[in-house]
């Protein structure tokens, strides 16, 4: 009880002092509007469903970028993990890549897809590959060698190797990744539309503040800060559960 | 040997009969748990103490009320005619973890240094310092080495030397030896007996071992029960200096060890009696 | 022993050179629009011709600075307010929650309000710059400065240190692997930011370079870019090695 009063302490002292001095006038920024107009924006956001749009398209392009992250990630990362001299040899490759912002990519994906859900979710795709690909080499070659003895010797082919043995046995590890990944998408996805493309909720943020409407600009911000919030709080719950079926194996 | 007869520890005058360090009816909780309970110690200039007990008997607890890092609930705790209220320089503590004791960061020669840098020893004048402890604890050859590079009983001498270079009156020892193996350990067991005997420090030592506890020891005290008092307190009456092999041979050497194992089986025991005390 | 010429090296240089040279091939033959995909030999070209030319070197220095900048900003008050929450209960529960709620967000999120407060200029770079990088190294700070063993703050209350002789010579330190692990997060951040911020407002530097080369579709051009970003971004990092080496020499060594 003693933490969170002392906790709300900053935020709340802030926003009073916040509110208190635009209202009497000493702070005459048109910046800062005030929390109550910022209520106000969001709420007529809110209700003619403009943000709840925006925050789709978002998640939806976030989504569907970690999806393709997901599948190339895992592919690759489970060969060059069940073959050690491939990940020697393509190694260096990939960490000449890794370091390069994906968002130095948006340029290309724009000439590429043009504006639109395609250049979003590459340039996210890229991003999120790097975590996923990793752990999954990792996650691959922990597998006890036993494992992949035993697939050998009941002859099970590639697939069925893949599908029973190798991926159960690394999902658990593969699951940091995606979360590490999970979170980057979101990020990445808002990203490219401050900067480049014409939807979402981070294009609607930047246009809040070149249209200075800016009580809707907090809203929008304080409106990401809880989505960014909201999904470390899933990631790190949820994303905990499919891995316990497997631990019975 | 020329640096530290400077220091006023190496001529402080030995053996005045009134106690260097007397607890009395100390009692510390955690909580709703009680750790000690009225424990009653007393202990004169330049005595070896040993405490044994087992594991969980609130040992180090004692140790780190003498260090001031923990507060008395109740009673009192006296060194040298004042309270204990808190860590002083005075009282120089030896942890059993050495690894996690020493700045890992600095070389030997640093660690011991941080002990004199604490008492705003002239920058001139620590390397002199550092040479003679370096020598005295048999580092000399390691002293611009890592923690990290040194063995066990090494990085434990390093531990020592820092504690000699702040210039204590008491040295508290929280089962130093446990982690090392038998040979460095009986080493180290008498390089610490002819170092406190060398600087008259006052010791407070302790072991679950209880053989090191009799051949180190002047007096064992025995901590047990739950909450933990001092529930024996023995005198050693063994020759000084102190050998391996004669003193461990010796005939009440072996009835010391006797008597203390009995004691502590006894204590442990779940049929044992009730002690008076906590009636 | 290493050997010079190791086998394993020789064929992840022939790995990246043959995926170089299928490029080059696939270009040559217009099998793939040259638009997108300049042949490699022209974006080294130009890169060749900017530096021979030295038109790359503003653009280099100026994203190089911006990113040092606000990387150095986010490394000083991130470190300091570890510092502080890490060693004290009190600025851990007066910080956390504010400190929890801002860091899901988005640090290009920011843009929009620097903008407001700074206008479109270096400053507000900076500022978003640092921002963004701030949350590795702060909370690997807190990690550190909140994980000093015990025993050696023990020593530190025997030995009588004040609280700034107890941060300088134990709790910096002993926090030190963690921070320097977190400052190399921040950096690569710090780069992404800059080149966010310099598309974002047309600030001079590479990432503007790049921006401004798909705009008038001069994709070897924007090729070059890329290279030079990956260079800074490798190098920025292997200085940061660098210096982790340097530091935590002692966590090395072992007999």
């Amino acid at each position: 009880m003693r933490r969170l009063l002392l906790g709300a302490i900053i935020p709340v002292s802030s926003l009073v002092a916040w509110e208190t001095s635009s209202r009497t006038g000493l702070l005459t920024l048109e910046s800062l509007s005030r929390p109550s107009d910022i209520v106000v924006a969001g709420y007529v956001a809110l209700r003619d469903g403009s943000l709840l749009l925006a925050t789709l398209q978002t998640c939806e392009t976030a989504l569907f970028g970690l999806a393709i992250a997901t599948v190339i990630g895992i592919a690759v990362g489970t060969i060059l993990g069940l073959v050690p001299t491939a990940e020697r040899v393509a190694g260096p490759t990939v960490e000449a890549l890794r370091p390069i912002p994906a968002i130095a990519f948006m340029p290309l994906a724009l000439m590429m897809f043009g504006f639109g859900v395609g250049l979003e979710a590459s340039v996210v795709a890229y991003a999120c590959v790097w975590p996923i690909l990793i752990v999954t080499i990792a996650a691959v070659r922990a597998i006890e060698g036993r494992l992949i003895e035993v697939a050998a010797v009941l002859e099970l082919p590639l697939w069925k190797r893949m599908t029973k043995i190798v991926l159960p046995a690394a999902f658990e590890r593969i699951n940091i990744g995606l979360r590490v990944s999970a979170a980057i998408s979101l990020v990445v996805a808002v990203t490219v539309e401050i900067v480049l493309n014409p939807r979402g909720l981070g294009y609607n943020l930047i246009l809040a503040e070149q249209s200075l409407q800016i009580g809707l600009m907090w809203a929008l911000l304080v409106w990401l800060c809880l989505l960014g919030y909201v999904l470390n709080l899933v990631l790190s719950h949820v994303g905990r559960g499919p891995t316990a079926i497997w631990r019975p194996l | 040997m020329q640096a530290l007869r400077k220091n006023p520890v190496a001529v402080r005058p030995v053996g005045a009969d009134r106690p260097a360090l007397s607890i009395s009816n100390l009692s510390v909780r955690f909580g709703a748990r009680t750790i000690l309970e009225s424990i009653n110690l007393s202990a004169r200039k330049g005595e070896f103490v040993c405490i044994v007990g087992s594991s969980g008997s609130g040992k180090t607890t004692l140790l780190r009320v003498l260090a001031g890092l923990v507060r008395a609930d109740e009673g009192k705790v006296l060194f040298e005619g004042t309270e204990i209220s808190g860590p002083s320089r005075d009282r120089a503590i030896i942890f059993q973890d050495y690894s996690k004791a020493l700045l890992p960061w600095r070389t030997v020669r640093g660690n011991v240094a941080l002990s004199l840098e604490a008492r705003n020893v002239p920058a001139a004048e620590q390397e002199a310092i550092i040479a003679e402890l370096v020598a005295r604890m048999g580092l000399s050859h390691a002293k611009d080495q890592f923690p990290n590079q040194l063995s066990g009983g090494m990085q434990q001498r390093v531990q020592i030397a820092r504690c000699l270079a702040q210039d204590p009156k008491l040295l508290l020892m929280d089962e130093p030896f446990g982690a090392l193996d038998a040979m460095t350990r009986q080493t180290l067991q008498d390089e610490i007996l002819q170092l406190v005997a060398d600087k008259h420090i006052a010791t407070v030592f302790i072991t679950h071992d209880l053989e090191e506890a009799i051949y180190l020891g002047d007096r064992v005290v025995v901590l047990g029960g739950s909450p933990a008092s001092a529930v024996e307190s023995m005198e050693i009456d063994l020759p000084r200096p102190r050998n391996q092999l004669t003193t461990r041979e010796d005939s009440r050497f072996l009835a010391y060890r006797h008597r203390l194992f009995e004691f502590l089986v006894h204590e442990r025991s779940p049929l044992a009696p009730q002690r008076k005390g906590q009636d | 022993m290493r050997r010079l010429f190791d086998p394993i090296k020789l064929a992840a240089l022939g790995f990246a050179l043959l995926l170089l040279a299928a490029w080059q091939l696939l270009a040559d033959a217009h099998l793939i629009s040259p638009i997108f995909f300049p042949s490699p030999l022209r974006a080294f070209a130009v890169l060749q011709q900017r530096v021979a030319d030295g038109s790359l070197w503003l653009p280099l220095a100026a994203t190089s600075l911006r990113m040092t900048v606000g990387w150095l900003l986010a490394s000083v008050i991130g470190i300091a307010l570890g510092a502080a929450i890490g060693s004290s209960r009190l600025a851990r529960n007066l910080l956390d929650p504010t400190l929890e709620f801002i860091r899901p967000l988005p640090a290009s999120a920011v843009i929009p309000v620097a903008i407001l407060f700074l206008g479109l200029s270096n400053k507000m770079s900076i500022a978003v710059i640092a921002f963004g990088a701030i949350w590795p190294v702060l909370l690997a700070s807190v990690h550190g400065f909140s994980s000093v063993p015990l025993e050696l703050t023990n020593v530190s209350q025997v030995l009588g240190f004040g609280r700034w002789d107890f941060l300088r010579k134990i709790a910096f330190p002993s926090a030190l692997p963690d921070i320097v692990a977190g400052l190399r997060v921040s950096l690569a951040i710090a780069l992404i930011l800059t080149v966010v911020t310099e598309m974002q407002s047309s600030l001079p530097g590479l990432g503007w370079d790049i921006f401004s080369a798909q705009r008038f579709y001069r994709s070897a051009d924007l090729y070059a870019g890329l290279i030079m970003l990956a260079l800074l971004g490798f190098a920025a990092n292997h200085l940061i090695l660098l210096l982790e080496w340097r530091v935590l020499r002692w966590r090395d060594l072992r007999t």
